[in-house]
């Protein structure tokens, strides 16, 4: 019994030995990860501070309107102010909403046949009757 | 049943050491998978800490960058890991930037550990990586860099190679900029739109007028926040060195100046807040005003009589001793106390020079104060006065934070009398000698100041330091522009003259013209020409 239990208590010991050394192993090697990814992000970061630094000094005005004047044909003139955002008038409220607009159906009524209005007997003419019934439909709200 | 056969006792007691052996086995690496796995391990390897700035950041008050720790390294070598000292030292300089006859000249002269290059930034520390040379050392650390350069430099200050703030907001905001830990950026009330057009409108003038020195201030009167401060000669805060003819000095807050006829500002708002005068009411302003030994005189004969409205629009000295005496030196003295314009200003630039007034203060120097002279006040604390003034009659208290609320200090005068010195200030533009400031649209009221300076124990008329002080819209007073020139000398545009009025006065002009519609503000006239 004793032989049997010492058997498994080196076998579980062995296993063990195993396993801690698989998990001390893999901190490591996740740790030499981690230290890379830190280094990276120290480097990024330095970047960006350097490049934030950088487009202030090359978006500084001083140099944006030397940059204008030896390049462009524009003059340093006064400002003129036409007229402000504030200062529009409000834009007026929609005559419908907006899903009626964009759904509406132009319904043209069915004109009868010229036929069925003029008798063939009498002489065809007054031709100019007839449309009103046709563009009612579009007179619609301006 | 049979017997066991007895187990001598001395292999019972290896049996049971070896089993309590093994059982302490078992337990310290139970405890440790325990600790591993429940508590987390403490590591014994190299662990990377995310370097950080030692100062915070600083930017404008629209977020532009003003000042900045940029990352860099300082290189060192060991020449005798080189297998070639003279190609080491092409390629490190061609890397680095650095003389190459001047490495070569270290590497073949010196031992040990030899400073190569101070201050590379991170491309240049890659170069240097990529060439793979042996016994090389990088020190990495900070350098504060300012983007603006020259623009900002006297308000901004420098810090030393430590890192450490020496001057300027550098100094002032030293314990805010090193104790940002989660680096966040200090915000400036500076403006560096504003501040562009300012410099650029005071650095045209000096130029124009061919001053020793200028300067001026954009403050807003009712938060207080300074939004543009510059000073002539300036200096390039990224170098150690200073230029020929740069100057460290921050004209508007370090030197005090009489300011000549601006300071009349306060002698009429003493008078009308004591209602000592009338602004209709005539004084003889014809011929030279004798006090005690002395004759007041002023720049132009300007008649028999004025108005007292017109003595202070067209800047009357004569005038302005007059009505100045009827208040006195007893009345004079501490309504320029309540004012601050005889204490030393507190803000968070700390070269502030303290003002200079005169020990016996009697009907004399009243009289003279009264037209500014006698004595001296630094730039920046005469436009607090002076934002005192049109802003409804509270004190302020300039600084260079970001702060959009209104100060509501102590009130100094009536909102009334405020009003009447806005009504006042405008008749200067519009009537008086600060035409040239005037600019349509944005309603500028402003005061000139033409100074003689001191010069070997008397004045000196041809050493002037000329200023003016527009306020603007002056029905609605928000902003407060302050330019001031070192001895200019007149030339063809300003038909000859030197005074504020012909030099500092236009400056002004065009920085509102330039700076009202940055601002927000509106032409009062745009629509009301097309809206009758």
């Amino acid at each position: 019994m004793i032989r049997t239990l010492n058997f498994a208590f080196i076998v579980i010991t062995s296993l063990v030995c195993l396993a801690v050394y698989r998990t001390a192993e893999q901190a490591r090697v996740d740790q030499r990860a981690l230290k890379t990814t830190q280094i990276a992000i120290v480097r990024e970061t330095d970047a960006l501070t350097v490049l934030g630094a950088e487009w202030a000094r090359i978006t500084q005005p001083a140099r944006i309107q030397a940059l204008t004047q030896r390049h462009l044909d524009l003059s340093d003139l006064p400002t003129v102010e036409l007229s402000s955002l504030s200062q529009l008038p409000e834009k007026n409220p929609p005559l419908a909403a907006e899903g009626e607009i964009r759904n509406a159906k132009a319904v043209v009524p069915q004109v009868p046949a010229v036929s069925q209005i003029i008798p063939a007997s009498e002489p065809r003419i007054q031709p100019a009757r007839l449309p009103d019934a046709s563009f009612a439909s579009f007179r619609t709200g301006t | 049943m049979a017997k066991r056969p007895a187990v001598p006792s001395l292999v019972r007691n290896r049996i049971a050491f070896a089993a309590l052996f093994s059982a302490a086995c078992f337990g310290i690496i139970a405890a440790r998978l325990i600790d591993v796995m429940v508590f987390g391990a403490t590591s014994t390897g190299t662990v990377v800490t995310l370097a950080h700035p030692m100062r915070a950041d600083l930017v404008d008050r629209n977020g532009v960058l003003i000042a900045r720790d940029l990352p860099v390294s300082d290189l060192y070598a060991t020449p005798s890991a080189f297998w070639d000292t003279n190609e080491a030292a092409e390629e490190l300089a061609a890397a680095t930037g650095a003389e190459k006859g001047h490495l070569k000249q270290i590497f073949a002269a010196k031992r040990g550990y030899i400073l190569v290059q101070r201050g590379l930034t991170p491309d240049r520390r890659d170069a240097v990586m990529h060439l793979g040379l042996p016994g090389l050392v990088f020190e990495e650390g900070y350098k504060r860099y300012y983007p603006s350069g020259r623009i900002v430099a006297h308000a901004v200050g420098q810090v030393d190679t430590d890192d450490h703030g020496v001057s300027g907001l550098e100094l002032g905001l030293e314990t805010r900029l090193r104790g940002a830990r989660d680096a966040a950026p200090v915000q400036l009330s500076l403006d560096m739109r504003i501040q562009y057009v300012l410099e650029h409108e005071i650095e045209e003038a000096a130029h124009s007028f061919k001053t020793k020195a200028a300067g001026g201030i954009v403050l807003n009167v009712r938060t207080g926040e300074v939004l543009a401060l510059a000073s002539m000669p300036d200096y390039e805060p990224n170098m150690r060195k200073l230029q020929a003819g740069d100057s460290i000095r921050n004209r508007m807050t370090q030197d005090v100046y009489e300011l000549g006829s601006i300071f009349k500002i306060f002698a009429f708002t003493e008078a009308i807040e004591e209602q000592t005068i009338r602004l209709d009411e005539p004084f003889e302003v014809g011929k030279p005003f004798k006090l005690g030994h002395y004759y007041i005189h002023d720049f132009e004969r300007l008649g028999p009589s004025l108005p007292a409205a017109m003595v202070f629009a067209d800047s009357s000295n004569i005038g302005t001793a007059q009505i100045e005496m009827r208040s006195g030196p007893a009345k004079q003295k501490p309504f320029l106390k309540k004012l601050g314009l005889l204490d030393p200003l507190k803000t968070e630039l700390p070269e502030v020079a303290s003002p200079l007034y005169p020990r016996h203060w009697e009907v004399v120097e009243a009289a003279t104060i009264g037209y500014g002279h006698g004595i001296s006040v630094n730039p920046l604390g005469f436009v607090a006065a002076a934002a005192a003034v049109v802003n409804g009659g509270t004190t302020i208290r300039p600084t260079f934070l970001k702060n959009d609320t209104v100060q509501h200090g102590e009130r100094m005068i009536s909102e009334e009398t405020s009003r009447t010195m806005r009504q006042l200030l405008r008749l200067v533009v519009t009537d008086g000698t600060g035409k040239l400031a005037d600019v349509p649209g944005y309603d500028v009221g402003g005061k000139t100041g033409t100074a003689e300076k001191a010069e070997n124990g008397s004045y000196a008329h041809h050493l002037l330091i000329s200023s003016f002080c527009g306020v603007f819209p002056i029905g609605d007073p928000q902003y407060l522009v302050f330019i001031m020139l070192d001895e200019p000398h007149g030339n063809k545009q300003s038909g000859g003259f030197a005074t504020g009025g012909a030099t500092a006065a236009p400056a002004v002009g065009h920085t509102i013209a330039k700076i009202a519609p940055l601002l927000g503000l509106h032409r009062t006239d745009t629509f009301a020409a097309a809206n009758p």
